[in-house]
């Protein structure tokens, strides 16, 4: 068991080291890290002439939703584009033939690759997440500075309770919306849907030819991954009442493609409201046991494989 | 590991009636790239694998190494079914292209390939110098292998092959696109291999090398064995007499001899008299190697 | 098992695990989204009409999981409509954001600010229409619109205290004040009743600022309804900690002047005033 352990990280880490050293991830990467600091850009398009309060929530709200909209979306391009080539390109180079040749196997070999990529999102997301963190903490030094500036135009208004009531409020209140520990839930969704969206690029990649197959195949599934809740409420509501192949197609959605868009409530947390850690840690669960069983089934077809 | 041959002791490599087809796909057509091969290879011995492109060489080594599964019938390294971890773990494997990460350095790739085999730490770090000293790759270690010639992948190749020191060798094409020079200290390995009790199975297209270093050889054509056996049984012919002298014998001497074997019963057309030649790689060797050592003065691994 | 195919016996395989698998996926996600509605997540479901509204491009983005970017990139448009002076689009996308992300405060406290405030006195001053009449009934649409976002807001978000209390200021300054303004003191008293009690509301939600606590009683007293406005300031003085009266801090010393007068005023028997004295 311990030996196999060593084998599955030592084919991780050198997945993990080709991904790092490859030049499209890294330029992808620093192009996401970009983006995720100028979502503070978009903060500046917020509605004027509002109050400090509702002018900061709503600036907030931005560099919040982009920053983790960019997150989601650089860490699914890094994630699929990584996962799709790592068969094709084994295969490619032949590099498999020289791992498999020594006493290593298919699973092994499979789960260790599976196993680099999960230490590629992790750095990534961490890398994005750091970047959002330095956006969130410069958009709420500008929201005190700008309610400082209004505040201030007021002569002597820290002597006036009112007003220094009103002002500590609205500064406890950027303080709560920029250092909410919720988002911590948030990024933890966030990353295992990326998980998710990586394990069903690998199973297709078990058996797809090519890499351009399994990245366009992945995001198809990714899409209808969001629309798989109404599918399947409509097949075991109305499944009977349609034509065969309706049916058989609805039903092999909610069969079988991944409910993503129980993840989206991460844009809950976003917009201050509490989600429970229990209803998280349902959807991780949830997450890894279907994780579980598309590792299994990409094991067994790769196993079959004619390499 | 005691591999030497002896009575009971198991076969390095054993194969009976082992096929391979792939079916063609639109054509309802079955390529046969292996039929039905019976191979025995002993313990210690250097084995080559001969035949043209497309013979079955390659299929027969990736059956061998449980990279691919036999359509029929059935594949041990040393009594092991050919697809189990105890098997691989005994068996060391070269490739025809260096089929390597590019983006590692020499110590990384031998690192890498090393923890795969079970082997780690001090001891692996150990077995990667004695590995780097033995390829003679010491100036090569830390750079990247996209920046490597052929026969530094070679090199490179075969450290990776015996990290874990094993008792079988598959090498295909060990030699292929490396220079002269490369090619001989390859078979000095070789043949060093062999005295350590090691069994070597190798496939080349050069074949005054593989006469030089194997005991046995099969010959395969159209995915079938159609020859094997020992290079001497094979090789010697029946017909004829060859006599090699020292020195250059004067005309007078060459005609007198003539007409002692013409008396013998010899017609004139069959009896001819030649001077021994050099092979063009034994006075490429001795040339170069009569040259001061390259390695230390060769600026460019500085 | 082993005589068979390859093939067969890896469809078998993958078959026999997705058969295990399906109906335990099909209760477990049964329950997220049971879990989720409870919870009263997710904005409405994509539909013709919805896509029609976004287009293609944002259509995308939404079933890519980007909802509340794709509410904020709408939610632009808002600002655009605004500063064009084009308040029934701003209304459309107002309408848009909060379908998108209806548990986002944000969109319900600005939307009805755009449209209660900003249109209702864009359409008052309107110099194209030269009816006081038709002004003052355009400008009441646009209050009515913006108390409909707020209302629907509330039903969406009941536990946000700011849009309790933003329809509170809307009561309070949008009809109370026009009433006032239009020498209705009949009506104003109404709406300052309304208002005194979203207030009270946007008191009992969490994190409600502690300045908010005294408008119910300021609208009571300009409802000029004694009797409530005495309950009103009288739980508020029970509410300060001796400290607080020491420091002064939330105003002790107007809450105890206005308890005062209104004890006077209505004549409050010694024995019960807060100050008898």
């Amino acid at each position: 068991m311990i030996s196999s352990l060593l084998r599955i990280i030592a084919i991780g880490r050198n997945t993990f080291t080709e991904a790092i050293r490859s030049k499209v991830l890294s330029v992808l990467l620093i192009f996401a890290l970009v983006l995720v600091g100028c979502s503070v850009l978009v903060s500046q398009l917020a509605t004027p002439g509002l109050d400090p309060a509702g002018l900061i929530d709503e600036q907030i709200k931005f560099v919040k939703d982009f920053g983790c909209g960019a997150i989601g979306l650089f860490g699914a391009a890094i994630g699929i584009l990584a996962t799709a080539q790592l068969i094709p390109q084994e295969l490619h180079n032949r590099t498999i033939y020289t791992i498999l040749s020594k006493p290593v196997r298919r699973s092994e070999f499979l789960l260790g690759k599976f196993f680099g990529i999960v230490l590629l999102l992790t750095l990534c997301v961490t890398l994005m997440t750091l970047a959002f963190a330095a956006a969130l903490y410069w958009q709420e030094q500008q929201g005190v500075a700008y309610a400082d500036s209004i505040y201030g135009q007021t002569k002597n208004w820290q002597a006036d309770q009112g007003l220094l009531e009103h002002y500590n409020h609205d500064v406890a209140e950027i303080h709560a919306q920029v250092r909410d520990p919720r988002l911590v839930e948030a990024i933890l969704l966030l990353f295992t849907k990326l998980i998710m969206t990586c394990g069903i690029a690998l199973l297709i990649s078990t058996f797809a030819s090519s890499s351009i197959f399994t990245i366009v195949t992945t995001l198809m599934i990714y899409l209808i991954g969001h629309m798989e809740g109404t599918a399947r409420t409509f097949w075991l509501s109305h499944g009977a009442e349609t034509n065969l192949w309706q049916s058989c197609l609805v039903g092999f959605i909610s069969l079988f493609i991944p409910d993503l868009n129980a993840f989206t409530i991460v844009d809950e947390i976003l917009a201050g409201n509490n989600v429970p850690w229990h209803h998280t840690f349902d959807l991780i669960g949830y997450a890894v046991v279907y994780l579980v069983v598309l590792l299994s089934v990409a094991i067994v077809v790769f196993d079959y494989r004619e390499i | 590991m005691d591999s030497s041959a002896s009575v009971g002791s198991p076969l390095a490599v054993q194969t009976s009636g082992l096929t391979k087809r792939y079916p063609l796909a639109w054509k309802r057509k079955v390529l046969v790239a292996l039929d039905h091969l019976d191979l025995e290879v002993r313990p210690g011995e250097v084995f080559g694998l001969l035949g043209p492109n497309g013979s079955g060489k390659s299929t027969t080594l990736k059956l061998l190494l449980g990279l691919i599964v036999p359509s029929e019938g059935e594949a041990r390294v040393f009594g092991l079914p050919t697809d189990s971890l105890e098997a691989r773990q005994r068996v060391g494997f070269l490739p025809e292209n260096p089929y390597f990460y590019s983006f590692l350095n020499g110590d990384e790739t031998l690192r890498f390939y090393g923890r795969l085999c079970g082997v780690n730490g001090s001891k692996l770090e150990k077995r990667i110098e004695e590995l780097i000293d033995l390829v003679g790759l010491q100036n090569g270690r830390e750079r990247p292998l996209r920046s490597y010639s052929k026969g530094m992948l070679q090199r490179i190749g075969l450290a990776q092959a015996l990290i874990h020191d094993p008792d079988l060798l598959f090498l295909d094409e060990p030699t292929a696109g490396v220079d002269p020079l490369g090619s001989s200290q390859i078979r000095d390995l070789i043949l060093r291999l062999k005295k350590m009790g090691k069994t070597v199975i190798f496939s080349s297209h050069l074949l005054e090398q593989v006469q030089e270093v194997a005991d046995r050889v099969a010959i395969f054509s159209l995915g079938k064995k159609v020859l094997e056996g020992s290079l001497d049984s094979l090789l010697t012919e029946d017909r004829g007499t060859q006599v090699h002298l020292p020195a250059q014998l004067s005309p007078d001497l060459q005609q007198r001899l003539r007409q002692v074997l013409a008396g013998a019963g010899f017609a004139e057309r069959d009896i001819s008299f030649t001077r021994p030649r050099l092979s063009l790689e034994q006075l490429y060797l001795r040339t170069v190697q009569s040259q001061p050592d390259l390695a230390s003065n060769d600026s460019r691994s500085k | 098992m082993t005589g068979l195919p390859r093939t067969f016996r890896l469809a078998m395989i993958v078959t026999g695990i997705l058969l295990v698998w399906a109906p335990v996926k099909i209760v477990w996600e049964q329950r997220i989204a049971r879990e989720q509605d409870l919870l009263r997540y997710h904005g409405v479901a994509m539909t013709r009409h919805l896509r029609d509204e976004l287009g293609q491009g944002l259509t995308i983005g939404v079933l890519s999981g980007m909802r509340s970017v794709v509410a904020d990139l709408v939610w632009l448009d808002v600002t655009n409509a605004w500063m064009n002076q084009e308040w029934f689009k701003m209304g459309g996308y107002i309408n848009l954001c909060t379908a998108l992300q209806p548990r986002s405060v944000t969109f319900w406290d600005i939307g009805g600010w755009q449209l209660a405030w900003n249109a209702s006195v864009a359409a008052a001053e309107d110099p194209t229409q030269p009816y006081e009449l038709r002004r003052l009934k355009a400008s009441r649409f646009w209050i009515d619109k913006g108390l409909d976002i707020y209302t629907r807001g509330i039903e969406n978000n009941p536990e946000s205290w700011r849009l309790w209390a933003d329809t509170g200021l809307l009561y309070y300054q949008r009809l109370a004040l026009e009433e006032l303004r239009r020498g209705q003191p009949q009506a104003a008293a109404e709406h300052f009743h309304d208002a005194a009690h979203y207030y009270e509301q946007a008191v009992l939600r969490p994190n409600c600022p502690t300045y908010l606590e005294r408008f119910a009683a300021y609208m009571y007293d300009d409802a000029k309804d004694d009797q409530a406005a005495y309950q009103a300031w009288r739980s508020l003085w029970e509410k300060l900690t001796p400290e607080q009266r020491l420091m002064k801090i939330h105003f002790p010393d107007r809450i105890e002047s206005r308890i005062r007068a209104l004890e006077q005023k209505l004549s409050i028997p010694k024995e019960k005033r807060v100050f008898p004295n």
